[in-house]
């Protein structure tokens, strides 16, 4: 079965210095996916090249084996309304309300729904994290951890069956952050694709079927987490014990650490 | 020294090539616009209210105030030297075919054309931009295009409103100091008046409209990393706005005399 997701030899670079350097990584369909490194080697912008936000300077994305740049405008909208993004740093539209942030989405790619089912589904969807209050707030009235929160639910209005989740913990509450832990445990049930960026232990523990590693925008190591596990890689557990902040790691089992 | 030429050099060359493909996109999508649109439609129109309506103000006092400025220093100076009838034909040319449209790019730029840089350049920064990719929204379908064409349509109606302000409405405020018959004075200006004027104006203030918004979205464009970028471009797209207008009124007038 080809992987639902495929980079092969993507370049991305600044006029300074290379971001990703030859990255090839699959992702499998229904799989989770953790991808961890330390901050700036290019975690972000690996997970942006694999969803389309960003267009590499080489090598290719490969959709069910279709290049991502050359799909016809009818898949890419498939493609859209099957994928859902949560930024690191929210990336709520500023000039739009909370509601018209959630509802945006589904005006484009569920045009079938009424007025009041839209809204409907747009208060749920709040309703289930506690925030159908602040439904006509602006992004700048709010903390920055409720808005990230609206990011994740905007990463989850359509039902994906492809979640990219970029840093999706940090500034969140606890109370948030179990019925976000919960959201995902439920998206992966059902069989959803989740590429996931974190430092989060827990987040990692809970979500990773697969591992990828990366140092200043290379792969150090991508495979499920059983086959990470048995990695002796030096550099592959220094890193995740960087990244998870144990320092105790280098001889700690990896599965305990990913197990916080 | 040579190889900082070379670099120099190249980088124009990738600005140009950068500036050419996104003026490609966006006269593209500006072709399917009116076919796509549901989605930026309600942006097009808060454009031309933002740019046209909320400026009238503006534009009706420096157009009547230029008009009536032409009326009165002409009518003081021209009949010493046997000329008055020469009046009309100066505020046909300097308000309709030169300052006109000109003077409401200039408007538009300052109020309008910094506004469409700084507000694109901060959604760069907060990565909005790439929000709209990621829900699958063309941002220069929806972000930039209803903006191009918000821009030119007002910079057309401004331009119109400007001429008439500044050719009837003078004579309003002239009245005041000078006292001219109307009858005299509307019949004298229609016969000065050349439907060359007119659609030198009107081709005018159309360019004036695509080189504002199409500058000012590329400068939001260039913003990368910093919200410190972002006053510098707006202060860019109104030096090259400005510059540009300038250039471009230079070529219009010259191909209307060749």
């Amino acid at each position: 079965m080809p992987p639902l997701l495929e980079l092969t030899d993507i370049v991305m670079s600044t006029q300074d210095y290379v971001i990703l350097d030859r990255v090839s990584v699959s992702f499998a369909k229904g799989a989770s996916t953790v991808i961890m490194g330390p901050s700036g080697c290019g975690k972000s912008t690996l997970l942006k090249v694999a969803a389309g936000i960003c267009v590499p300077d080489s090598g290719e994305v490969l959709v069910e084996g279709r290049s991502l740049t050359r799909l016809s405008d009818t898949r890419l909208r498939e493609f859209r309304s099957s994928s859902g993004f949560m930024f690191q740093d929210a990336a709520l539209w500023a000039n739009k309300t909370i509601f018209e942030n959630l509802a945006l989405p589904l005006q484009l790619h569920r045009q079938e729904l009424s007025p009041g089912e839209l809204r409907a589904r747009v208060l749920g969807s709040l309703a289930r994290v506690g925030l159908e209050a602040s439904a006509e707030l602006r992004p700048a009235q709010m903390s920055m951890g409720e808005n990230k929160i609206v990011s994740f639910l905007r990463a989850l209005i359509l039902e994906p069956a492809l979640l990219f989740l970029d840093e999706p913990t940090p500034s969140i509450d606890h109370a948030a952050l179990e019925k976000m832990m919960y959201m995902i445990r439920e998206m992966k049930q059902r069989g959803c694709t989740i590429i996931s960026v974190t430092h989060d232990a827990h987040l990692a523990s809970l979500l990773a079927n697969d591992l990828v590693v990366l140092k200043q925008g290379r792969v150090l190591a991508a495979a499920d987490l059983a086959s990470v596990r048995r990695s002796r890689d030096r550099e592959v557990i220094e890193i995740l014990s960087q990244v998870l902040s144990d320092a105790a790691a280098y001889d700690t089992d990896l599965l305990d650490l990913l197990g916080g | 020294m040579i190889g900082s030429l070379g670099r120099r050099f190249n980088l124009l060359l990738g600005e140009l090539a950068y500036a050419s493909g996104l003026l490609f996109a966006v006269l593209k999508e500006s072709l399917l616009f009116f076919r796509h649109r549901q989605v930026g439609f309600r942006v097009f129109i808060l454009q031309i209210l933002f740019t046209a309506v909320e400026a009238t103000s503006i534009v009706a006092f420096i157009a009547l105030a230029l008009g009536a400025l032409i009326i009165i220093q002409g009518n003081s100076i021209l009949p010493r030297f046997g000329q008055g009838k020469l009046l009309y034909t100066l505020l046909a040319i300097v308000i309709t075919r030169e300052l006109g449209p000109l003077l409401t790019a200039f408007i538009i730029i300052a109020r309008s054309g910094t506004a469409i840089a700084t507000e694109l350049g901060n959604m760069v920064i907060s990565h909005e931009i790439e929000a709209y990719v990621a829900v699958g929204i063309n941002p220069i379908a929806y972000l930039v295009v209803p903006r191009f064409l918000g821009v030119t349509v007002s910079m057309v109606l401004l331009t119109v409103y400007f001429n008439f302000f500044g050719l009837f409405g003078s004579f309003l405020l002239t009245q005041l100091v000078q006292r001219i018959p109307f009858r005299e004075y509307i019949g004298n200006l229609l016969a000065a008046l050349a439907p060359a004027d007119i659609v030198s104006s009107l081709v005018k203030s159309v360019v004036f409209g695509v080189i504002i918004s199409f500058v000012a979205v590329y400068q939001g464009f260039r913003v990368k990393v910093s919200t410190t970028e972002v006053p510098q471009i707006a202060i860019k797209a109104v030096g090259q706005g400005f510059v540009l207008c300038i250039l471009a009124d230079a070529v219009i007038t010259l191909i209307y005399y060749l």
